[in-house]
């Protein structure tokens, strides 16, 4: 029944909304709004079980004053303190969550320039990659410099200084072989998210159960 | 193909519609909403009450003329499409009102549906307006009234719908992508059944799947922890899911190494999906005692916590094998980076074609798109999975000749000066649905 | 073998060597500002083409679907798209995909209204005019009259006031925002019955005005993922939505067949798509200058010209060196 029940689910799910698909009839269109409106009450269950696995293995790491422990404190503390700034301390104590506010302060001045410095980590690492690992080991390879070149200074203005066409020619990369390369690929995962659908609907591919096939 | 499961279908079935079905069943004839009592907006302003329509003598303005209102196609039965004659005095007109009411109520239910400005064209689809909805099955009355440009407000004749809401059973506006989708379906299960047969298929090798056993190798030996990646999307994602097929296999090996193994998880679903299937890969390896709660968890939803996160795992365990398999964005240079600073061997998959060169540059091997969803295939080399990636291959080749053709009729149409790729183009596009 | 050694010693640098060099390229051109003319591109051309052609009658939805993350690409041109919203006073509804993007509305939001930058947008909380909805004065020129007529003047730095229901609403974010999208195709006010500041949606006049997303004209979706998909899929091809996308430059070149299939109308690209709409403001007498993304394509030039190099001297270093002979050391690449 663990395994059974979840498949009918998926199944008798799956094949529903297929059909639902076809038929604009009110009925159809009530087992529709039916079925959304559970997926929001899922999503918050999961919620909870991650918080209540990140809870639980970083509380675990402090007790037992495990290697790093400190960085568990660092991970539970804003984990629990935010919410409870933002929605329970009240607005005349500096809680709340518009400015002016802790959780608005926080917010701005350490979540925003820390995410914000994760990703600009990016214009490092491609450098240090570019140095590393672009190489024109082949002809193809080659071609594809040639035109990481060429786009990468269409992007910029300075490129417009090592001729009036190089922007055109980036534009026309990015407008017609990209465009066509990237279409091909979009018709390649699309079948591939079509197939891989069918076999979860079908119950062929089982692994999202948690175990390999029967 | 049957399954023990499929038995239980149809109790599924009524099990989970009755109570749609019962909902949409026990729909009761809703009333329109009285809209919002505005008494603050002027007379000549968009009308959001129950107006009293004025009458005055019909000196100053024609009438609008007849009304024609007809079902609309391919609908849930909560639209009408009203068509009528403007009136014919241009100049004083200022815009024609169209009220409604159900059919047999008084003159006090009279609801302003909808305003057209004058020039506009004269006809509308009533049902849009969410303030005042169409009950399917319900008769109504239309009134159509001309406002001039000096406030006189004329109303034409009440006239009963000629037709009543009802929804259809079939969206013929979707008949080509239910021509198609059948096809490819159809291709699919094919393919499935004649694998299921025993026709063997081929399948072209593929490095980064084929090294895998290499890598947790390598990993044994070394006596370092392998770390997996599944991706940063949720569980609705295709690639998340051929991502954990590949997990539960590879949990399988690493339990027969007894080789450590770490998945951090970006989303909570994939996190107890995920447990799962490491769990079950320590059973069917006869180890149960080995598996490690603690080796799979949950780090946090946000994307570059979870990189950093990810990161620090790396320069602190030193795995001897990173897989990143799944859909990944921005970070995927900042993962393969810094595993490729801690000298591990690294495989990487995504179907997220903007990271692919990323991955391509830094790991050793790399599944490209498609190639990820195939693992599984390839893994279990279990015949029904080898024939969807044959299927998929059978689509794409159906594509590769409409492209083709839409090729050469192009060429065609540029020598001979014809049409035909726009005939084409029109069998083929679906216009917008609603 | 000493050159061999050399060109040896030049492959296996310190990364440390080349982070440092980026970080000087990033910080230098912030000290001495070139501003090197730009020429724009029809994707952005269009999406700024579509915005000047609306009005007060219009309404067009701005979501911002990014985190703080790519708020350096994706922020400029939220913050760029609103300017232009507020000059031409078409009303602006505003949403976020995440928790994180509600916070970047409220930033981006503050940013355009923060009466100490020139050129900003003086704001009208929804409760300050009140009194003037509740005596009938929802249509924007007699509002501002009305406004500027009770001894309200617009502040120094400001070009303009902005009314909260009147100008613009700040809806905030909803769990499965492409469910949200799906709903607000028929109704905007079933979704949100109140703003982000509490405000019922249902009195405001912009909403009674564009009730549901069929009467908006334009959705402009702001991502950092492929939260923009939902907007294709639920607003486009179910209603036939204008979209128009800002994205980052990495995803930027994946949508360029949406463009090619006329669903979405324009997009922005990275920096340089926010710098482009930037340039176009200030042609046309939009903003009186440019912004934070025009600035910063100096330091992406800078960063462009480095990376070329060091793609070149990694090259040059690989070949000269004779390393092109050597056996691979790992298979598979």
């Amino acid at each position: 029944m663990k395994r059974t029940v979840p498949l009918i689910i998926v199944m008798v799910g799956g094949i529903l909304m297929m059909i639902q698909y076809f038929i604009p009839h009110q009925a159809s269109q009530a087992v529709f709004d039916y079925y959304t409106e559970w997926a929001p009450i899922v999503g918050a269950f999961a919620l909870v079980l991650g918080v209540g696995s990140l809870t639980r293995v970083h509380f675990h790491r402090i007790r037992r004053r495990s290697k790093n422990w400190p960085y568990s404190l660092a991970v539970l503390i804003p984990l629990y303190a935010m919410p409870i700034l933002g929605l329970m301390v009240p607005v005349s104590l500096w809680g709340g969550m518009e400015s002016p506010s802790i959780f608005h302060f926080l917010f701005m001045h350490i979540q925003v320039p820390i995410q914000s410095t994760m990703f600009s980590l990016l214009a490092f690492y491609i450098a240090s990659a570019a140095f590393r690992a672009f190489r024109a080991k082949s002809a193809l390879a080659t071609v594809l410099l040639g035109s990481a070149t060429i786009v990468m200074l269409a992007q910029v203005p300075i490129g417009e200084i090592f001729g009036p066409g190089l922007q055109d020619v980036g534009l026309w990369i990015l407008r017609f072989p990209n465009l066509a390369a990237k279409r091909a690929i979009q018709f390649g995962v699309g079948f591939g998210i079509l197939a891989t659908s069918l076999k979860i609907i079908f119950g062929v591919e089982r692994n999202w159960l948690g175990g390999a096939g029967e | 193909m049957r399954t023990s499961s499929t038995r239980y279908v149809p109790a599924a079935l009524v099990l989970l519609l009755f109570p749609a079905l019962s909902a949409a069943q026990a729909i009761e004839p809703v009333v329109a909403r009285d809209s919002v009592e505005n008494t603050t907006l002027p007379a000549d302003t968009i009308a959001s009450g129950t107006v009293e329509p004025q009458e005055e003598p019909a000196a100053v303005i024609d009438a609008p003329g007849a009304v024609t209102v007809t079902d609309s196609p391919n609908d849930a039965g909560d639209q009408l499409t009203l068509t009528f004659e403007p009136s014919t005095e241009t100049e004083t007109l200022f815009c024609h009102t169209v009220y409604r009411r159900i059919a047999g109520e008084g003159d006090e239910s009279w609801l302003p549906v909808s305003i057209i400005p004058a020039g506009d064209p004269s006809e509308l689809v009533d049902g849009l307006d969410p303030d005042y909805p169409i009950v399917p099955g319900v008769q109504y009355e239309y009134r159509i009234a001309v406002q001039t440009l000096d406030g006189l407000e004329v109303m034409g004749p009440v006239t009963p719908a000629q037709a009543v809401a009802e929804g259809e059973y079939y969206h013929t506006g979707k008949t080509r992508a239910l021509i198609a989708s059948s096809i490819f379906i159809f291709m699919i299960f094919y393919y499935f059944s004649r694998a299921q047969r025993g026709v063997q298929f081929y399948l072209r090798p593929i490095a980064g799947i084929e090294a895998i056993d290499e890598a947790i190798g390598r990993a044994t030996e070394m006596g370092k922890p392998i770390l997996y990646v599944p991706g940063l999307s949720s569980i609705s994602d295709v690639a998340t899911i051929a991502s954990l097929t590949v997990l539960s296999r590879v949990a399988k090996k690493i339990a027969q190494y007894q080789t450590r193994l770490i998945v951090p998880n970006r989303d909570p679903i994939v996190y107890t999906v995920a447990d799962e299937c490491v769990k079950q890969g320590y059973l069917e390896a006869g180890r149960p005692d080995a598996y490690d709660p603690e080796s799979v968890f949950f780090l946090t939803d946000s994307q570059f916590a979870y990189v950093a996160g990810v990161n620090g795992i790396m320069m602190r365990e030193k795995p001897a094998t990173n897989f990143y398999l799944g859909m990944f964005w921005a970070e995927s240079l900042l993962l393969a980076e810094t595993g490729s600073l801690s000298g591990a061997i690294q495989i990487a998959g995504t179907d997220a074609v903007t990271q692919l060169p990323f991955f391509i540059t830094t790991c050793d091997y790399t599944l490209i798109g498609e190639e990820l969803y195939a693992a599984s295939a390839y893994l279990g080399h279990e015949p029904k999975q080898i024939g969807a990636v044959k299927g998929q291959d059978a689509c794409k080749a159906i594509i590769m000749g409409f492209i083709t053709l839409a090729l050469v009729l192009t060429v065609v149409d540029l020598a001979a000066g014809t049409h035909t790729l726009d005939w084409l183009r029109q069998l083929m596009t679906m216009s917008v649905m609603d | 073998m000493s050159a061999v050694n050399f060109w040896g010693k030049m492959l296996n640098v310190d990364r440390r060597w080349i982070f440092l060099l980026i970080g000087v390229v990033s910080i230098v051109p912030f000290l001495i500002p070139v501003g090197m003319p730009l020429t724009t591109t029809t994707e952005v051309e269009s999406i700024y083409d579509c915005i000047d052609s609306l009005g007060p009658e219009n309404a067009i939805f701005l979501a911002f679907d990014f985190d703080p993350g790519t708020d350096a690409e994706n922020m400029p041109m939220s913050v760029a798209v609103m300017r232009h919203a507020f000059f031409r006073h078409v009303p602006v509804f505003m949403t976020a995909y995440t928790p994180l993007g509600n916070g970047m509305m409220m930033s981006g939001f503050e940013y355009v209204t923060n009466q100490e930058l020139p050129g900003c947008y003086t704001p009208v909380d929804y409760a300050d005019w009140a009194t003037y909805r509740d005596a009938g004065i929802v249509d924007r020129d007699g509002l501002v009259a009305a406004w500027e007529a009770d001894g309200h003047s617009l502040p120094e730095n400001s070009v303009g006031w902005v009314f909260e229901g009147r100008d613009y609403a700040l809806l905030g974010y909803l769990p499965l925002f492409h469910l949200v999208i799906l709903g607000m195709t028929s109704s905007i006010e079933a979704q949100y019955p109140e703003d982000s500041h509490g405000n019922p949606l249902v009195e405001m006049p912009m909403l009674r005005e564009h009730k549901s997303l069929r009467e908006v004209d334009l959705a402009l979706t702001m991502a950092g993922s492929s939260a923009c998909m939902s907007w294709i899929i639920y607003g486009r091809e179910k209603i036939g939505l204008p979209i128009a996308f800002g994205v980052t430059a990495v995803m930027a070149t994946d949508y360029f067949p949406f463009i090619q299939s006329h669903q979405i109308i324009g997009q922005m690209g990275g920096l340089r798509g926010a710098a482009e709409y930037e340039v176009l403001m200030e042609r046309n007498g939009v903003s009186a200058t440019t912004d934070k993304a025009f600035t910063g394509m100096d330091v992406q030039s800078a960063a462009h010209l480095l990376i070329i190099l060091l793609i070149i001297m990694g090259n040059v270093a690989y070949f000269a060196g004779g390393f092109h002979k050597q056996h691979l050391m790992k298979s598979g690449r």
